[in-house]
């Protein structure tokens, strides 16, 4: 069984009858001793029944060697604190319970620092059609702490196939909104703002400020060019992503002076329509918008190697997947 | 004297040429613009009014780029749908 630090917090507090067990390595418990507990210290295969005889937690660093070991040993009584003493630690700094984001806390890259940085970031998606659903999804359950949804359009039954935040009863209600509601249910983490309306010159500097990244998730060139203008002018790193039929193209453009979209498709003319006019697979939209927000995650965590300054190419036909070097 | 391109094909020109990839042979020292014009020739109507950058050996050209017997040349046209 698995409980979280909020959970075992609780179980302190009403000192319930438990041994709590940390299985750790002495360097880690050196580096990052438990805050507040008084934990047996053992090793996992010298574990005696007598500490197992009432109600067991056992901790790791990350939650994840013990909940292996309890699944394979089949025990009832013994439980598995998530995230272990990375998620306990984060938590009682401040309360938070941080155990959800277990699994991405413990990439060095990410961690307990870069989570607080998630949670404190603030993203815009332009579109919440293929590309935005997608990408809102992700970046909901990864922990972004402000998520700005903005789109002029209601739900139709066409969105159905490739836009999975959307169900057959809303046909007609506003995507921001709809989305806006399923993401609140998907993680009370991230606060999602609905704006219904279309980005043009004259609303941008409204909607698009204070955003850490944007990300152009839309499916028309000319709401394109609003936001690579305003995200040029106020150096913000804008997310490109495009679909033709089953290819995509995913670049990260203002990023620390790299190219803007202008620079690369100065004319963008495209005899190509929207995927409503040329049709998609609803998995390309799936794919690309992924793309999108695990660029953007490592836009805000400073994590490189990233697509800037590049154009990735992705054919969904026969799975190629290349860069295009952008020297302009 | 002659070179042989690789051309590699993206969305409006893969689908008006019908294929990923062709090779070309071209006069020695032509250039990038060479190449999308022979590409437009061949495509005919369908890349009509459709911008296209080109890409030497996976850099961006943003000028015409004096070609070598085996570059690959990239015609890649913006997309818009999302």
């Amino acid at each position: 069984m698995n409980i979280s630090a909020k959970e075992l917090s609780k179980w302190l507090d009403e000192n319930r009858q438990m041994n709590v067990v940390d299985i750790r390595r002495p360097d880690q418990r050196e580096k990052w001793p438990l805050a507040g507990i008084e934990a047996v210290v053992t090793e996992l295969g010298e574990l005696s029944p007598g500490v197992m005889n009432k109600t067991t937690v056992l901790i790791c660093q990350f939650g994840i060697i013990t909940q292996r070991w309890i699944e394979t040993e089949d025990l009832d009584e013994v439980h598995n604190l998530i995230g272990g003493a990375q998620a306990w630690n984060a938590y009682n700094a401040d309360q938070r319970d941080l155990s959800r984001y277990s699994r991405q806390m413990v990439l060095p890259e990410i961690g307990e620092e870069g989570q607080r940085k998630l949670l404190d970031s603030v993203v815009t998606i332009v579109g919440v059609g293929g590309l935005g659903c997608p990408a809102a999804q992700y970046l909901s359950a990864a922990g972004v702490g402000k998520l700005n949804l903005i789109d002029g359009d209601v739900v139709d039954i066409t969105n159905l196939q490739r836009q999975p935040l959307f169900r057959s009863d809303r046909i007609g209600d506003p995507k921001s909104d709809v989305a806006a509601e399923a993401l609140s249910e998907l993680n009370p983490d991230c606060a999602v703002k609905s704006h219904y309306t279309f980005l043009s010159d004259e609303n941008c500097g409204n909607l698009l400020a204070g955003s850490n990244v944007v990300l152009d998730a839309t499916d028309t060139i000319p709401a394109r060019r609003v936001m690579d203008d305003y995200c040029r002018r106020k150096s913000i790193a804008l997310i490109y992503g495009g679909l033709y039929k089953f290819e995509g193209q995913v670049s990260i453009f203002h990023l620390n002076g790299g190219p803007s979209y202008a620079d690369v498709f100065p004319e963008s003319i495209t005899g190509g329509g929207t995927c409503s006019d040329d049709g998609v697979p609803g998995m390309l939209p799936g794919i690309i918008g992924s793309i999108q927000a695990l660029e953007a995650i490592k836009v805000i965590l400073g994590i490189t190697p990233n697509l800037s300054g590049k154009l990735l190419l992705y054919n969904g036909l026969n799975h190629t997947m290349e860069q295009i070097e952008l020297n302009v | 004297m002659t070179i042989q391109v690789t051309v590699r094909c993206f969305s409006h020109v893969r689908e008006a040429l019908g294929k990923d990839v062709l090779n070309l042979e071209l006069e020695d020292a032509a250039d990038s613009a060479t190449v999308e014009n022979k590409i437009r020739e061949l495509a005919g109507e369908d890349l009509n009014g459709i911008e296209v950058k080109v890409a030497v050996n996976r850099k961006y050209a943003q000028k015409p780029v004096i070609l070598k017997d085996g570059d690959e040349v990239a015609l890649i046209p913006p997309v818009q749908g999302g």
